[in-house]
């Protein structure tokens, strides 16, 4: 199952003729990647282009209409890639495969299941950290609201939650007080975010958080935690088969 | 690996109809921080809550009730000082210490 992190990334180039047991080659790889569990493939039909023999496929001449390139891209683990890769190998007898090292940043899927049916849920309990992070809702980071790339951030490195609480009245870091008045137009109250994670997450978040914080303060203490998430997919679909 | 300084954090729950010689009292409790040099206070407002007279504090048409939570984080000895003072103040409400670990980013000098 691909996660996030280090990953390969294939790109096939074959021709959009070639045949392989009556069928494009191209969709001979589609179907060998699916039926493999590859998480995604995607085909591109290109507009022009030219391989090492050195002739030109371009849909202007109409005898070489049909002879498009085609480039099949996909991201896999390196150790499902061991086992996809001697096949494919095989499979091209025209063409051109490259591997390249890449970083999944982002993997989502939506569930499909979502409608309607009872959600599963999973207990969680144990013992956590709690970070609350004082800041002012006038302090920017890279043009937009420094409360805002903090949660956006949070959520990159995979944080479980996090809560931007508005202050009425306060004062830190930078000395004056943070009060809203009918005669002062910007805004400037005192924001706590709060944010619940285990120990080692919260240190990373703590690291990258120092870097983005002009001035304020990042306060973590010991808590008891009981978290209800939904259950992962395989989960409910173990859950449902009997149903049918 | 951050570093960081032991802290205590103290939350205050009082209403937004306690007074202190005649000031709000979360604005007096503010005030007290800034002249004993305390670290700084934020003070937020809850949306519903209730307290030791057990009556809901609610936001009402013409009444303003609403629970208010006052946090302070600063070194133990700090917060030591503090303590006292804010005792004597609160005539009802609740004062909760815990044990943090705090990090200060102060990268503008005032």
């Amino acid at each position: 199952m691909l996660a996030k992190g280090a990953a390969k990334k294939v790109t096939i180039y074959v021709n959009e003729d070639t045949q392989r047991h009556l069928n494009p080659l191209y969709q001979s790889i589609l179907t060998f990647l699916l039926h493999k569990g590859v998480a995604g493939a995607t085909a591109t039909r290109a507009l022009a282009g030219f391989g090492p023999h050195r002739q030109l496929h371009t849909p202007n001449v109409e005898a070489l209409g049909e002879h498009v390139p085609i480039r099949i891209e996909f991201v896999e683990s390196a150790e499902k890639m061991d086992e996809i890769l001697p096949t494919l190998y095989d499979m091209v007898t025209d063409g051109l495969i490259e591997v390249q090292d890449t970083n999944v940043v982002k993997i989502a899927m939506k569930d499909k299941s979502a409608g309607g049916l009872k959600q599963h849920h999973i207990r969680q309990a144990g013992s956590a950290k709690l970070m609350r992070i004082f800041i002012g809702e006038a302090d920017r980071w890279r043009g937009e609201p420094l409360y805002d790339a903090i949660v956006k951030q949070l959520r990159m490195m995979d944080i479980s939650g996090a809560t931007v609480y508005r202050g009425i009245l306060g004062y830190g870091a930078k000395g004056h007080t943070h009060k809203q008045s009918f005669l002062h137009g910007s805004r400037d109250l005192p924001i706590v975010i709060s944010v619940i994670d285990s120990e080692d997450k919260l240190n990373q978040a703590a690291t990258v958080l120092e870097g983005m914080l002009e001035d304020g303060l990042i306060a973590v203490s010991d808590v008891e935690m009981v978290r209800l998430v939904s259950a992962p997919p395989e989960d409910t679909n173990n859950a449902r088969l009997p149903e049918r | 690996m951050p570093v960081y300084q032991n802290a205590k954090l103290l939350r205050l729950h009082l209403t937004e109809r306690d007074r202190y010689q005649g000031q709000p009292l979360y604005e007096a409790v503010v005030q007290e921080c800034r002249e004993l040099k305390i670290a700084g206070a934020t003070v937020l407002r809850g949306v519903e809550g209730y307290g030791d007279p057990a009556e809901i504090h609610r936001a009402h048409l013409m009444r303003h009730d609403l629970p208010i939570l006052i946090q302070i984080v600063d070194s133990p000895e700090k917060v030591e000082c503090l303590l006292p003072v804010l005792e004597e103040m609160l005539d009802k409400g609740l004062i909760a210490i815990s044990d943090v670990q705090m990090i200060r980013v102060q990268k503008t000098r005032v």
